[in-house]
């Protein structure tokens, strides 16, 4: 099954709609149902390794989550029957249950953007928005921090390289270290406005600033599943108002 | 924004994003992972501050840390009071930047603590998880507990952040500074030092 | 259709503080033509670049400044308050910062240009891979541009200027990060435009110019020491000693009586600057 961005990101809310309004009985399903699709589901698989990885630790991550919520809750939240006592420390029922829903809201909101982003290169989400009427100049922002992403590291060990071989107290007590960051992050920084002021320069000079907001003749791909797109926005409003109805009616 | 604003604006969003190299480096126990917002703000300004940091925030979302979408609201707050304090002079005197931190850092941690208690419960897989399980474990609610974590870091964090700015952009060229708009917010204090 | 450029007593300063950044230049360069202005480092040659391309007055509000321009048809008292492009096109003295950082291949690179004129349109791809091939870059056309060598990335920086054909096009200091291979390229293509585009090239050195151009001007603490013929300018370029310094004075000069039209011209010339004491 192929899915458009559109569809991904109403899936996404979709899913939000679902962590906030519906039971724990519910999300937690929904919460397995989502971490099986990102292997099962080509649209969901991640693009590179480390994005693979990144759900991987994430699922790790997932497991401590749930556990904490669930015992710290249980422990500090007195309230219902108590379900066993260890070591001295009496584990409720009212703070579990409240463990693992807040858990399964947390992890099921998260699990949503993980998967996203995952199987979303960033470039193509960028351009996605772009199309969705994100300024270009914004656009431009977002496409050039990739850019500096990718260079940043290697200039910040170059600049931590000049400035410990000039005397900097990089490895002194915590004192000195923290007044050495000025030192490190002086320079970097000062570089980075003198190529800003370059940059923008060579940005305004080809025309960029003064750039027409609606884009030229442009090849709009239509998918065939727009439908799908609608029909999840539909249900997330469904479930929306169903709980909007439910709350007025218990209040 | 202009020109030269964007692509300074995106290489502090990159720098909130890889700071964390340079505190491991020097191992010290900080996030800093808003100098760069900071640094908009004051050399450009609020609204591109919050542009920076809500930029940020999604962008290590997308890179493997979901949670941090969460706290958008957050830096946008950051981003929108420290541009104002900076509009209003408060870079240009070290007291006013220690006072501005400070206020900042409560701020932060008003802002924070509803999302922290109502979508994490509290837990941040990190060591201040801790203050938070003694706060409760003495009587306090969850929404309070959590609050009250946040004021012992958040306000240090932003004050040594402020301060970092502070130093690093008083030593700035001005000729450089006027490129960028928010270099007004500096004018007193640089002027005592430009060339 | 190249323009003329004129620039009449044009004085310039950063703040009303600072000294004069430029004073009382003057500049009359033929549609077509290519002038060399060359002066060392601080003579003011970026800031005319600047003054001509629209961008110094945008980016420095509080600057003090008088006289004249003409760019084609337009006219400005003192200098243009818009950016100029496309009429006029700037390549920067690091090509790799003209580069927008933002697209994946070379062509892309170039479409970007277009794309900020909006004219993006389904044929643009032909124009950019004519221009490629032009500049002899064509078969880089699907690399990204952060793998190019600075030669080419120099090349680059040009289509992306030349693809929305400008009426003038400035060069500022465009061998700064070349080597002598790349350098002689970029001579034969700077001479290529002569006719569809005035260009005006700064340099702190002699070498690159001196074949190319139709006019020198020598520029030092922001005033004309010169303006005239290579001619005239090799007749008195001992007299720019301190100002540009030649290293390998006789070979420039034979350089130049090789790339020009009239051998025998060019070795009258050679033998009157050697008499010359």
């Amino acid at each position: 099954m192929r899915l458009d961005l559109s569809s991904k990101l109403a899936l996404v809310l979709l899913i939000w709609v679902c962590a906030f309004t519906l039971d724990w009985f519910i999300n937690v399903p929904l919460l397995v149902v989502s971490v099986v699709a990102r292997y099962l589901v080509p649209a969901f698989r991640p693009q590179s390794r480390r994005g693979n990885s990144a759900f991987n630790k994430f699922l790790l991550y997932s497991v401590a989550i749930l556990a904490l919520l669930a015992t710290l809750n249980a422990i500090l939240m007195p309230g219902g029957d108590v379900l066993f006592a260890l070591a001295g420390l009496k584990f409720h029922h009212e703070g579990l249950m409240f463990g693992i829903k807040t858990a399964a809201r947390l992890l099921l909101l998260s699990v949503s953007i993980l998967v996203f982003f995952v199987s979303t290169p960033l470039p193509d989400f960028i351009r996605f928005l772009q199309q969705k009427g994100l300024p270009s100049q914004l656009v431009l922002v977002l496409l050039l921090t990739l850019h500096f992403l990718d260079q940043l590291p290697g200039r910040i060990n170059r600049v931590f390289v000049a400035q410990e071989a000039r005397g900097a107290p990089v490895r002194a007590g915590l004192f000195s270290r923290t007044k050495s960051l000025v030192s490190i992050l002086s320079p970097l920084v000062l570089s980075s406005i003198v190529e800003s002021i370059d940059r923008g320069t060579a940005l305004e000079v080809r025309g960029f600033l003064a750039r027409p907001e609606s884009s030229p003749v442009q090849i709009q791909v239509k998918t065939k599943l727009n439908a799908l797109t609608l029909v999840l926005l539909l249900l997330s409003l469904g479930i929306f108002l169903l709980f909007l109805l439910r709350w007025l009616l218990a209040s | 924004m202009t020109g030269a604003a964007l692509p300074f604006v995106a290489f502090c969003i990159a720098l909130n994003l890889t700071v964390g190299q340079i505190t491991a480096a020097l191992k010290i126990p900080l996030y800093l992972d808003s100098i760069g917002t900071v640094l908009v703000a004051v050399l450009v300004g609020p609204w591109s501050a919050v542009i920076a940091g809500s930029f940020a925030n999604l962008l290590a979302s997308a890179f493997g840390n979901p949670s941090m979408m969460f706290f958008i609201p957050v830096v946008v707050v950051i981003g929108a009071f420290t541009g104002y304090l900076a509009r209003a002079g408060w870079f240009r005197k070290w007291y006013l930047v220690v006072l501005g931190g400070i206020l900042q850092g409560v701020l932060a941690a008003i802002v924070s603590a509803p999302i922290s208690a109502y979508l994490f419960g509290g837990v941040m897989m990190a060591g201040t998880d801790f203050l938070v399980l003694y706060f409760r474990s003495v009587g306090n609610t969850l929404l309070n507990s959590v609050f009250y974590q946040g004021l012992t870091s958040d306000p240090v964090d932003k004050l040594i952040t402020y301060l970092l700015v502070y130093f690093i952009t008083r030593s700035l060229p001005r000729r450089l500074l006027s490129r960028l708009r928010g270099a007004s917010n500096l004018k007193n204090a640089l002027s005592q030092h430009a060339p | 259709m190249a323009a003329r450029i004129l620039v009449e007593r044009f004085s310039f300063r950063y703040g009303p503080d600072l000294p004069r950044a430029l004073a009382d230049v003057s500049l009359d360069v033929p549609p077509g033509s290519c002038c060399a202005i060359l002066g060392p480092t601080g003579a003011g040659k970026t800031t005319l670049l600047h003054a001509l391309v629209g961008i110094l007055g945008r980016h420095h509000p509080d600057s003090v400044h008088s006289g004249a321009m003409r760019i084609g048809k337009r006219a400005f008292t003192p200098l243009p308050r818009d950016v100029m492009f496309p009429e006029v096109g700037l390549v920067l003295q690091d090509p790799y910062v003209q580069l927008s950082g933002v697209r994946d291949t070379v062509v892309d690179e170039v479409l970007f240009t277009l794309e900020n004129l909006g004219i993006a349109t389904e044929d643009a791809q032909t124009r950019v891979e004519m221009i490629l091939r032009e500049l002899g870059i064509d078969q880089l056309a699907s690399r990204p541009p952060t793998t190019l060598s600075g030669g080419e990335t120099q090349r680059l920086a040009l289509a992306t200027m030349l693809i929305a054909e400008p009426q003038a096009l400035l060069l500022d200091e465009p061998t700064s990060a070349l080597d002598t291979a790349a350098t002689g390229r970029l001579q034969q293509i700077v001479k290529s435009l002569h006719g569809r585009a005035t260009v005006v090239i700064t340099d702190t050195h002699v070498e690159f110019s001196l074949p190319l151009a139709d006019q020198i001007v020598v520029l030092h603490q922001g005033k004309v020491l010169f303006a005239g013929t290579p001619r005239d300018f090799i007749l008195r370029m001992d007299r720019f000693e301190d100002v540009l310094p030649v290293h390998g004075w006789w070979e420039v000069l034979n350089r130049f009586a090789q790339s020009s039209a009239d051998q025998s011209q060019a070795a009258d010339l050679l033998g009157k600057a050697l008499a010359e004491p």
